[in-house]
């Protein structure tokens, strides 16, 4: 009996919470952003990327990974804890593939990892994994593109767009202004940029972005290929900004005009 | 009856295999593909005992791709070799083990050279210029001693596979109707119309 | 025919002054059919000691690929040269581990084993396939040839042979009892092992 206490039971605190699935999403909220677009039929994840060290090879530092030839994870939290849930996924993507010869379905491996995730809340000598997921990828023989979350305590969930990690609320309230059904290839890649350009001061050389586009097709973008996005991107803001103090600037023009003419000419 | 070929020639290796896929003395299909594309340039021919084939085929297809996607390269070659003759092996001492002799063949894209392995249900494993499993390596293997080019091109190499061909056709009893033959280079795999 | 002869081959090992040699044939077959004719079954220890391993192919590899784990986690544990003497035990013994499901194989040793004094002793030695261990002075034979290469052995062999006595000695032994032996031959492998160096030659032998 006396075994049971030294062991890091994940139990109910009084008022029902499991506070090492909290302090799990904690961790999470101090990983670096993840950001997911679902566009009208191509799917984009883009991640904050923390600068490597002078001397690190920043190849083998990787937020975002390939379950398959057709999903896509990015993750958010402990980058240990990220590798273990991505290798157990892949393993499944393929025992999948052998047992019934078809390919995982998006769904089907969101599950299976959430499957995971709660596993670590609920038994003894273990304790969850703090990272949240954002899986992304087109099922097989279908046009739709996916985008799931997973968290720590095994909830999953389909988004339209979403961000995890740090400052993801501030990304999300962008993402759930800005997003509109049917964006194009280049829409969402723009707008999954904006909304990591929220968070990201540093800019194009701290964002990683990833787009499937069909069930396989995956490309990297470059870091030219940011920057260009990420200069259009102020190109707008600044002539937003001009547009808004030249409009300012003709308001105050006309009240100044009406205020000179009301005090100028009394005797009319 | 099961036979399968392959043979290296300069920066490529061909492999090619029956279609047909009998059951005792039975054809119960004759567009079977045994040939497995494991990585980009690596390739397998399988036969040996009915669903053992399939079975270990797929099994060795799934980790040759999982390892892919882990290290996001391939295994050479030999490394993947090295690994299927080891599964064998130690299947071979279990309860139940596979009866499946393969050819695997490959191009290693590191050192730009191809590679051919001999392996049969055992685990034993060979490298070789050129292989045959099945009745119609007793031909094949004396045909190839004459004809065979380590440096030959690929239309050598196809009139070197025809030969073997032919001649299992010719010769043999029980010999197959129809062959898929497939070449590994430094493009990947293609299939070829004989 | 036993499951020894399905892949033929055959290894001899020979002791002569301050000098060893070890040498194998080349051919693998499946029964009497001929798969390749470059399948060495002498492989290297350590620097002073090689292994032959004549018998069922499958086993011939799974045992190098054994024998080379064990002896690189030998010198990571023990920072120690390996002599021929602790691996003929480590041989042994590893090979009764699977007394009643054996592996099929009858490795032949030949080295030098370090004395006391500092200077080297030729060693030889072979086990069955169990392990049990068989040490001489003069020669170890083994594989599908082996009653062949006992007798032209026998004849050939005198002590105190130099290197190059040695290699001839060994090479004459081997190809001539291979030539009686339809599941060895199609050339050979000889490695003469002095303190100093190990040389290795390929022979051509009756091709056919």
């Amino acid at each position: 009996m006396s075994r049971s206490y030294d062991r890091a039971l994940t139990v109910f605190s009084p008022d029902g919470h499991l506070f090492q699935v909290e302090y799990a999403l904690e961790a999470v909220r101090k990983g670096t952003c993840a950001v997911g677009v679902r566009g009208k039929d191509v799917v984009v994840l883009g991640v904050e990327k923390k600068s490597v060290l002078q001397l690190q090879d920043p190849r083998t530092v990787r937020k975002v990974v390939m379950l398959d030839d057709h999903v896509c994870l990015a993750f958010a939290g402990l980058t240990a804890d990220g590798r273990v849930l991505i290798d157990k996924a892949r393993v499944e993507c393929q025992s999948h593939r052998l047992t019934v010869e078809d390919p995982v379905t998006v769904e089907y491996i969101t599950r299976h990892i959430a499957g995971i995730q709660q596993r670590y809340t609920q038994s003894g000598g273990v304790r969850p994994f703090g990272i949240s997921t954002l899986i992304v990828g087109f099922d097989p023989h279908d046009t739709q593109p996916r985008l799931y979350q997973t968290e720590p305590s095994g909830i999953y969930s389909a988004w339209k767009a979403n961000a995890i990690g740090r400052s993801s609320k501030t990304v999300r309230e962008f993402l759930e202004k800005n997003h509109k059904d049917d964006l194009t290839r280049e829409e969402s890649i723009k707008l999954t940029v904006k909304s990591l350009l929220e968070v990201v001061q540093t800019g194009a050389k701290n964002i990683e972005i990833s787009v499937m586009e069909s069930y396989g097709k995956v490309t990297n973008l470059d870091l030219p290929q940011i920057e260009a996005i990420v200069q259009e991107i102020e190109h707008e803001k600044e002539a937003e900004a001009e547009r808004k103090r030249s409009r300012l600037a003709a308001t105050a023009a006309g009240q100044a005009a009406m205020s000179s003419r009301a005090t100028g000419t009394p005797g009319e | 009856m099961e036979c399968s070929f392959a043979l290296t020639g300069k920066d490529y290796v061909l492999v090619a295999a029956d279609t047909t896929s009998a059951r005792s003395i039975i054809k119960m299909k004759v567009d079977e593909d045994k040939i497995k594309t494991l990585s980009p340039h690596l390739l397998m021919a399988y036969s040996g005992e009915p669903g053992d084939t399939v079975q270990f085929a797929e099994y060795i297809e799934r980790n040759i791709r999982l390892y892919h996607i882990r290290n996001l390269y391939p295994l050479r070659p030999q490394s993947a070799a090295s690994w299927i003759r080891r599964a064998l092996a130690e299947s071979l001492r279990s309860r139940q083990s596979y009866t499946v002799n393969l050819l695997v063949g490959g191009f290693d894209t590191a050192d730009k050279t191809p590679h051919l392995y001999w392996i049969d249900y055992l685990g034993t494993m060979a490298t070789v210029p050129f292989a045959a499993h099945g009745y119609g390596s007793y031909f094949a293997s004396s045909l190839l001693d004459r004809y065979h080019n380590p440096d030959g091109t690929l239309e050598e190499g196809l009139d070197a596979l025809r030969r073997a061909i032919d001649e299992t056709a010719k010769r043999l009893v029980v010999s197959p109707g129809k062959y898929t033959v497939k070449v590994v280079d430094k493009d990947g795999v293609r299939v070829i119309d004989l | 025919m036993s499951i020894m002869d399905h892949n033929g081959g055959s290894v001899i090992a020979m002791a002569g002054k301050d000098c060893v040699a070890i040498a194998s044939d080349l051919r693998l077959g499946a029964g009497a059919q001929t798969i390749a004719m470059n399948f060495e079954k002498v492989f290297p220890v350590t620097d002073r000691l090689y292994m032959g391993l004549p018998g069922l192919a499958t086993d011939v590899i799974t045992l190098r690929e054994k024998f080379r784990y064990l002896t690189n986690m030998f010198h990571i544990k023990e920072s120690r040269p390996l002599q021929p003497s602790t691996f003929a035990h480590l041989l042994s013994s590893t090979l009764y581990e699977r007394r009643f499901g054996p592996y099929f194989c009858e490795p032949v040793l030949a080295g030098l084993e370090l004395t006391p004094s500092g200077t080297y002793q030729p060693y030889i030695a072979g086990t069955d396939l169990i392990g049990c261990l068989n040490f001489a002075k003069d020669f170890i034979v083994a594989g599908t040839a082996s009653d062949k290469l006992f007798g032209v052995a026998e004849g050939l062999w005198e002590p105190d042979l130099g290197p190059e006595d040695l290699f001839e000695t060994i090479s004459q032994t081997l190809l001539n009892s291979v030539d009686r032996d339809a599941y060895s031959g199609w050339g050979a492998i000889v490695h003469v092992i002095t303190a100093d160096k190990v040389v290795t030659r390929t022979l051509k032998g009756r091709m056919d």
